[in-house]
């Protein structure tokens, strides 16, 4: 039986914002018989995460040849197989949106099941936004509450596509207007992580101060604006009460899994132009598994790479980006080189969370994690048979060993969210906005 | 309030404008003769020539949040500054930073940026010198409101004064260190909307019924950010105070002295390295088997020619802005001018003649844009001629729809050279209406490679570089440069870029009658660029906005 430190903030402490500095002697509790919950009755917590990855799939590689239960792992699958037992697998179904314009479709309505906003041209380079919130945004306001960091962003290649607005460069949003900017860079993420020891400085009263003078300055502000600037100073005024949870909360941690690792000696530089996408995936997955154990966080979403990004997959001995290799009917080979670079990445992260031990099981035991593209194929921005795959056992609300749902319909790939969305205890019946939206799970994945 | 007839068919004219083509050319140009000669011809409380958009609050950018915090703080704390990376929207970050508004993991860098710079200001050897007065609690007011007013391009509120000074006092206190609070209070105000952002709230402007305008203070800051990239000096601010920005004479005078002075360039700068893309430089890849030339060396030269030929035409010659695109001279390091097979300047990097009658002249035979708008083994026509279209005549296009391929026929069929490949794409007719628009362009710039070295075969196969613009034929970057001189949508369209920067959102229709006379000026100054941003600041446009929806 294992002591298990956690660091929580109670509502109240949350609530309270700017009151006097929270204590965090960081509940130590021992672990309840069964290893599901804390001796307290509180269950362990669910977490929430997507892994996306820019420019999908080959359709022929990626889907497995057999449904149900008695699947095996496709091709492009392959490098998740220590694993499988932790995957359910949708395919067979597509985006409902518009088919406006391909990426753009595709990236909002597989992470926000809501269509995407084209931004009228006037003579303007093209520009989109989401529609909604991304999914992981929306799973934050219902499991992310107690934590020290409402949900973490992450991003491993620094080329996603930066000239045709938030809808592909993010893939975390909190509405059309909110793009959640992510860390890329591993040593920063530490300092985010376990780099303050804030609560014992005696300058984190003065910082407390200064951040309540700003929230005063942009309440006083506030009543001179129109609304729309006023909904974006309450944008800004949410981020600095976050911001205040991080610096109050965050702590030296110990106790079972959660162990404060060394600063990472990667950065994310380039060399020679060469982005280490392998080690940045590492050091990240690395951090994130230590930052749920010690549940600083239980939202979080991992940009492998964006939607049309100029990401070089040179570990492949490539030289061209992989957005351009898509569309080009004689490279599809080298397309399917990058996929299988992606997936050992993913496999890195998951396996990752499933060696982390946790009560009696790991965090993947009590995660699920959503691993998709903004295209089914690159080649033809088509949006049918999505790349779906559900890792983790989210408590046991998600089938074990998993299985493999096909649709014969065409339907929704909201669903497939909204199971995401349930199985980490959110109490969601619905998600997403218009033609996209949900109200139907894929029962076939849920236990 | 009456509206004027015949302005009418005029704005049909913009919509219909606006809604043309494979995405329409936003033409903003008013072409009727009987337009009246000078705003002043137009009656007050005329609203329906002239609707300028609400004001937004816009964050300031990277950049020009360093250079305010260099001007407030010194050299010593802008170097410790680190402030989030800003992300561009329609082609602008600060458009960007007019909608978007801040996740939590920028306000965590705003606030570590804001600790960090403080700490450098209050090093031992600088915090007397900017405090001004031995420690107390009035040394603390006085700095508050003197460092406020400089922090917040305005003078504080008596309530603001207060608050500020307590925190100050607070911290001190929690500290046992007067500096600290003083540190405090430079730390919180760098993190205030009110320094974050331009707060650009207006006020009824008296002169016009119906429409609101920046007041002094704000137009001092949007001048001054747009036109030198940092805060507005304290004279410009104590002129903005005084009323004299009140005038059109007044803002023309300020504007051209913003111009001629220190910053102009830096900020210009910072326009065309977004504008152009050239930012993208820093992270460009090539296959080194196709190009063994290319390094990051290379592309830093590429960069920084482009710079200085641009601040050569504007600032050192003051030569008329078409010769950005026709100029027979570039700039050049010893690299750069053995890629253009030209001689190596003298003293390392520097001018360069480009050899009469050849293809290459002006930015599109410069091997920044050559190279950016191409593949990392092969040149795009494709990309080249998607820029022309989009940031050079402001035309957008279309992306290809979901379930279109993309697939150009390997060369082994029988299609030899990129034009050869890009006829049979052009041939399908779903896909010949918006290339139709880009790939002419660029296929007569197949005479230079993927980074703009000078070529004439293609697979072994002779490049023939004959195109056409819209029916007007080139051969060549000089040819196409010449073009695109004599195109008035080409400068027209720099023009909106501009404005679309310095105002941080997409000229509307309700602002095509201030634009109109932009443009006039422009052409007027025989297109000289100074006398644009000046125009462009002076401009009703620029200082004008619609009533909030809720007035305070």
């Amino acid at each position: 039986m294992s002591l298990v430190r956690r660091f929580r903030l109670s509502r109240r402490d949350v609530l309270r914002g700017a009151g006097a500095l929270v204590a965090l002697p960081a509940l130590e509790a021992m672990l309840g018989s069964d290893g599901t919950a804390y001796a307290d009755g509180t269950p362990l917590p669910l977490r929430f995460g997507i892994f996306f990855f820019g420019n999908g799939v080959i359709r022929a590689r990626w889907v497995p040849a057999e449904v149900g239960a008695a699947w095996s792992l496709s091709e492009e699958m392959s490098p998740l197989a220590n694993v499988k037992d932790f995957l359910n697998v949708a395919s067979g179904r597509e985006i409902k949106v518009p088919d406006l314009r391909g990426h753009h479709n595709g990236a909002a309505a597989i992470l926000s099941a809501t269509p995407f906003i084209p931004l009228p041209p006037n003579g303007a380079p093209y520009s989109s936004k989401f529609g909604g919130p991304s999914i992981d945004q929306v799973a934050a306001d219902r499991i992310g509450l107690t934590t020290p960091i409402k949900s973490l962003q992450l991003a491993v290649s620094k080329r996603p596509e930066k000239d045709q607005g938030p809808t592909v460069q993010f893939v975390s949003h909190r509405g059309p207007d909110a793009p959640q900017f992510p860390e890329v860079n591993p040593a920063a993420l530490f300092t985010r992580l376990f780099g303050s020891g804030a609560a014992a400085d005696p300058r984190t009263r003065a910082r407390l101060g200064a951040l309540d003078a700003v929230r005063e300055d942009a309440r006083r502000l506030q009543a001179r604006l129109g609304a729309a600037d006023r909904a974006r100073l309450d944008a800004h005024l949410t981020a600095i009460s976050e911001v205040r949870r991080e610096i109050i909360a965050t702590a030296p941690a110990a106790g079972g899994a959660c162990v404060v690792p060394p600063v990472p000696a990667e950065t994310n530089a380039d060399a020679n132009g060469v982005e280490p996408l392998q080690s940045v995936t590492r050091a990240m997955a690395d951090l994130l598994a230590l930052a749920w154990a010690c549940d600083l966080t239980r939202v979080m979403t991992f940009q492998h790479h964006g939607a049309t990004s100029s990401t070089v997959f040179a570990s492949e001995g490539q030289t061209t980006a992989e957005h351009l290799l898509t569309h080009d009917m004689n490279t599809q080979v080298q397309v399917h080189d990058a996929v299988m670079a992606t997936m050992r990445n993913c496999a890195y992260l998951l396996e990752r969370l499933a060696a982390t031990p946790e009560g009696t099981g790991n965090l993947l035991d009590r995660s699920c994690v959503l691993i998709t593209s903004d295209v089914c194929e690159g080649l033809y921005h088509s949006g049918t048979d999505y790349p779906l795959v559900v890792a983790g056992r989210a408590g046991g609300a998600l089938k074990s060993p998993g299985v493999h749902v096909r649709s014969t319909t065409s339907e929704n790939t909201s669903d497939v969210l909204l199971s995401c969305l349930q199985s980490v205890g959110t109490g969601l019946t619905s998600v997403g906005g218009g033609t996209a939206a949900s109200s139907t799970p894929c029962s076939g994945i849920l236990s | 309030m009456r509206a004027r007839s015949h302005l009418a068919p005029v704005l049909a004219a913009l919509a219909s404008g606006l809604l043309a083509g494979c995405y329409g050319s936003g033409e903003l140009r008013i072409v009727l003769g009987d337009a009246p000669a000078t705003p002043d011809d137009m009656p007050p409380g005329d609203t329906v020539a002239f609707q300028p958009p609400p004001f937004t609050l816009r964050r300031l950018q990277a950049p020009q949040y360093r250079r305010a915090v260099d001007a407030l703080l010194g050299p010593e704390a802008a170097a410790a500054a680190s402030p989030p990376e800003d992300a561009a929207v329609n082609g602008f970050k600060a458009i960007g930073n007019a909608q978007l508004s801040v996740s939590t993991a920028m306000t965590l860098a705003y606030e570590s940026s804001a600790g960090a710079a403080a700490d450098a200001a209050m090093a031992p050897e600088r915090r007397a010198f900017l405090v001004g007065c031995e420690p107390s609690d009035a040394c603390l007011r006085s700095f508050v409101a003197r460092f406020g007013r400089r922090a917040f391009r305005r003078a504080l509120s008596e309530e603001e004064v207060a608050a500020w000074t307590t925190t100050g006092l607070d911290a001190a206190a929690t500290m046992g260190d007067f500096w600290a609070g003083a540190g405090a209070v430079v730390a919180g105000m760098l993190q205030s909307p009110n320094f974050l952002y331009l707060v650009e709230v207006g006020a009824p402007d008296p002169d016009r019924l119906g429409r609101w305008a920046l007041t002094g203070p704000e137009l001092a800051s949007r001048m001054s950010f747009f036109l030198t990239g940092g805060p507005p000096p304290d004279a410009l601010l104590d002129a903005a105070e005084a009323g004299e920005l009140g005038s059109d004479q007044g803002r023309r005078r300020w504007a051209w002295r913003l111009v001629l002075g220190d910053g102009a360039r830096g900020a210009l700068r910072g326009f065309w390295e977004e504008h152009l893309g050239l930012d993208a430089l820093s992270t460009l890849a090539k296959d080194p088997a196709a190009y063994p030339g290319f390094s990051p060396a290379l592309a830093a030269d590429m960069r920084e020619e482009t710079l200085a030929f641009a601040d050569d035409v504007v600032w050192e010659e003051d030569l008329d802005a078409r010769e950005l695109f026709r100029a027979r001279f570039t700039f050049a390091s010893p690299a750069l001018a053995d890629l253009y097979e030209v001689e190596r300047p003298a003293g390392g990097f520097g001018r360069v003649a480009l050899p009469p009658g050849g293809m290459r002249g002006g930015l599109l035979g410069q091997a920044s844009f050559l190279s950016l708008r191409a593949h990392e083994a092969q040149t795009s026509p494709t990309r080249r001629g998607l820029f022309v279209r989009e940031r050079l005549l402001c035309e957008p296009v279309n992306q290809p729809p979901a379930q279109v391929g993309i697939t150009l026929p390997p060369p082994e069929e029988g299609a030899v050279t990129m034009r050869d490949r890009l006829a049979a794409h052009r041939a399908d007719p779903t896909c010949a209406g918006c290339h139709g628009m880009m790939d002419g362009i660029g296929l007569g710039l197949e005479g230079f490679d993927g980074i703009g070295r000078f070529r004439t075969l293609d697979q072994g196969v002779e490049i023939d570089p004959a195109s056409e613009l819209d029916g007007k034929p080139f051969a060549g970057a000089a040819e196409l440069g010449e073009v695109l001189a004599d195109d008035p949508r080409v400068m027209r369209c720099l023009q909106r870029n501009l404005f679309r920067a310095a105002v941080g959102h997409v000229e509307t229709q309700g602002e095509a009658w201030p634009m109109f006379r932009i443009e006039e000026a422009f052409a007027a100054s025989g297109y000289r660029l100074r006398s644009l941003l000046v125009e462009i600041a002076a401009s009703e446009a620029f200082r004008s906005g619609a009533p909030p929806e809720v007035t305070p």
